[in-house]
């Protein structure tokens, strides 16, 4: 199996594209067989398509590259699929609104929220799907794990009401945006690739001043993921130092003292 | 025939992807060890075949390459990265062909003759005229990349696009289906063949008549995405596996600028000169879910147990074969020894004992969730109402020790004792580097 194969090649995928043909390579059907194994596939598709697929792919290589690779310091995973992301994407799609019913952080449960339904949101890191939502009473833009959902059922809204809360949606996700700069402690430059690779799952994009041999940094974020970026930072210890980001210095300075306290040391 | 390389391209990418604008074109240049003239030939490339990729689409991401490939999850869910899987260069000629061949093929059921005649009929005029041989041999390489299929029954042999997958699924199928192979393509791995799964399903539902922002309504937070570069070597580990044969190939060490004294060496892309040839029996890869990384894990007679980075393997070749009963050896050997690799440390194991402390605030404990989620083996037992304990053995502390700095306050190193005060030290110098944040409080 070769990832290059010439079937791939751009001029190809585009020629076939303004002919509207479609170029379905075994390894792609093979990928597919070897992923329907998983637990997520019964709650992806219902029975019968399930079994459409499988009996469309029975002739497939068998063979699983899943069997040479050990996955190291993965975060246990709570969730791949949840069963109202199939419910709540249509919605998404139709740019219909929602009301949602949902437990809240401190127990408790909010019941019959009106809002428009936005993005449907995986954190790679807590391995857990969230709804991004706009609450239509509270004007706010909310975040709520999948997993709290109680109940959800679609609204009717207009195609221009859609619309005006979309853009909104968008202005309010930019507004939310932080910077930030990192910059990589020379003495650790041999280390780059790495701390480049840390900072890779993040918007960002990096400046080197080769006078001084010192890489920075440029990371934009959402307000919400400051907690996410603070962990990454202590993570990287003192291969790292924020230059700029006032509340992420605050926090950081406050870790580190918090952090001697807890082993008897002082200022 | 030598097999065509793309480590340069791979390579060019990655710089692009991790270090993105930072250097100049002489110093991007200088750092993978090519010219500028080479730079500028390779980046016009990558260029062209995005906007070629692009053209009607809805994505304009990309078109400042050479500012580096700046990541917007918000934008799209669309690899960028995936571009690399189409770099396969191809006379046009043939583009042409198999796209012709294919087209013809998508609804009927066409024999080889058939289809010379529409290559006849429907080639560009300036272009010659394929043979019947020259069709009966794309004809071939169809068949074998598995895109048609020959139908049952004698000579002459008749093909048809093997489509059923698409195909055969009702509108809200193909949804559910599009949807299955977004989300495992993204959250798992490997995942390239899934990302170019995605990519035609995407085409087959704008074809049906959807929108294009129909595809566009999932979002994968802290993702790794340049985890697909290292995966082009994965099939041909997974091929030296499956024949218990060994590898050959040049290793360009991310880590090597740590030996040496000039802090202006930048390990990331080192020149070829600098690679060293090395020989491997390959036993097992290993993805870091911390960097989203790639490593190789191989014996060899001399040192034993090898660990390569992915990123560092250049111009990997397929060698002579062991037994079966030596490469059982082996492996069962290097699983042992992983065994309690956080990563793929193999030093002498270490017990570590930490305390951590539930946040104060009532609500979701995130410390304790954070601890059962990424503590892999460690066990955790009850302390007081506030605190928990976390024990682990393993292997080295090297790369447990960020894991265990990122919860900051929350955690406290107890055992061994030199861990815990490598840890007050370290709080110390970080204390130190936002002192003047302090003073303005």
């Amino acid at each position: 199996m070769n990832l290059f194969e010439k079937i791939f090649n751009y001029q190809i995928i585009s020629r076939l594209d303004e002919t509207g043909s479609f170029a379905l390579t075994a390894q792609e059907r093979t990928w597919l067989r070897m992923t329907l194994n998983h637990a997520a596939s019964t709650e992806a598709f219902a029975p019968d398509t399930l079994g459409k697929l499988e009996e469309i792919l029975q002739n497939e290589d068998a063979a699983d590259i899943r069997n040479i690779i050990i996955e190291k310091a993965k975060s246990r995973e709570r969730q791949i699929y949840h069963p109202l992301l199939r419910v709540l994407r249509r919605i998404i799609m139709r740019d219909q609104g929602i009301r949602l019913t949902y437990r809240i952080k401190h127990g408790g449960i909010k019941s019959n929220q009106s809002g428009f339904p936005y993005k449907l949101e995986y954190n790679m890191v807590k391995r857990e799907w969230y709804l991004l939502w706009y609450n239509t009473r509270h004007h706010a833009l909310m975040s709520t794990k999948l997993q709290n959902i109680v109940a959800a059922e679609e609204t009717v809204l207009s195609a221009e009401r859609a619309d005006a809360v979309k853009d909104l949606l968008r202005r309010l996700l930019e507004a939310r945006k932080e910077h930030a700069v990192i910059e990589i402690i020379p003495a650790y430059n041999a280390e780059l690739s790495r701390i480049l690779y840390a900072f890779s799952c993040f918007e960002k994009s990096v400046s080197y001043d080769e006078g001084s041999n010192i890489y920075r940094v440029h990371v934009t974020y959402l307000a919400d993921e400051s907690e996410f970026l603070l962990s990454k930072l202590r993570f990287l210890g003192l291969r790292v130092r924020i230059v700029e980001g006032d509340r992420l210095k605050d926090r950081m300075s406050e870790s580190a003292s918090k952090a001697l306290s807890r082993y008897g040391v002082g200022d | 025939m030598a097999r065509e390389s793309f480590d340069k391209e791979i390579r060019f990418l990655r710089m692009l992807a991790l270090a993105g604008g930072a250097y100049s074109r002489q110093q991007f240049a200088d750092r993978l060890g090519i010219s500028v003239h080479t730079y500028d030939k390779t980046l016009r490339y990558l260029k062209e075949m995005l906007s070629t990729l692009q053209q009607g689409g809805p994505q304009e991401h990309g078109n400042e390459l050479s500012e580096g490939l700046r990541y917007n999850y918000y934008e799209s869910a669309d690899p960028l990265l995936l571009f690399l899987f189409r770099a396969k260069s191809l006379k046009e000629t043939e583009t042409i062909r198999l796209t012709l061949l294919l087209t013809a093929l998508q609804s009927q059921e066409r024999t080889a003759r058939d289809l010379q005649d529409i290559c006849s009929e429907q080639m560009p005029v300036d272009l010659p005229l394929p043979d019947e041989k020259t069709v009966r041999g794309d004809l071939k390489y169809l068949e074998e990349v598995g895109v048609i299929v020959r139908l049952s029954g004698g000579r002459p042999y008749r093909y048809i696009a093997a489509n059923d997958l698409i195909d055969r699924l009702s509108d809200d199928e193909l949804l559910d289906l599009f949807d299955y192979v977004d989300v495992i393509a993204n959250t798992q791995v490997p995942s390239v063949q899934g990302y170019l799964l995605r990519s035609t399903l995407k085409k087959a539902l704008i074809k049906r008549g959807y929108h294009p922002d129909t595809m566009e309504t999932h979002r994968y937070k802290y993702h790794y995405h340049s985890r697909i570069l290292d995966e082009a070597h994965l099939y041909t580990i997974f091929r030296a596996i499956r024949h218990c044969r060994r590898l050959h190939f040049l290793y360009l060490s991310p880590k090597k600028g740590k030996n040496y004294a000039s802090q202006n060496t930048n390990p990331l892309f080192e020149r070829e000169t600098e690679g060293v040839a090395q020989s491997t029996l390959p036993l097992r890869v290993v993805y870091d879910h911390q960097y989203g990384r790639w490593y190789l894990i191989g014996h060899s007679p001399r040192l034993g147990l090898m660990k390569f980075r992915m990123e560092g393997l250049t111009q990997i070749e397929e060698g002579e074969p062991v037994s079966e009963e030596e490469f059982a050896r082996r492996l069962a050997a290097a699983q042992a020894q992983l065994q309690h690799s956080w990563v793929t440390d193999t030093l002498r194991p270490v017990q570590v004992v930490a305390r951590f402390f539930n946040p104060d605030r009532s609500g979701a404990n995130f410390v304790r969730e954070r601890v059962e989620a990424q503590g892999q083996w460690g066990t955790i037992t009850e302390e007081s109402d506030s605190t928990f304990l976390y024990e682990i053995t393993v292997n080295g502390i090297y790369e447990i020790k960020p894991w265990l700095r990122s919860f900051g306050s929350s955690c406290e190193v107890l055992e061994p004792a030199w861990l815990r005060r490598e840890f007050i030290a370290e709080w110390k110098e970080i204390r130190n580097y936002y002192e003047s944040v302090r003073e303005d409080f």
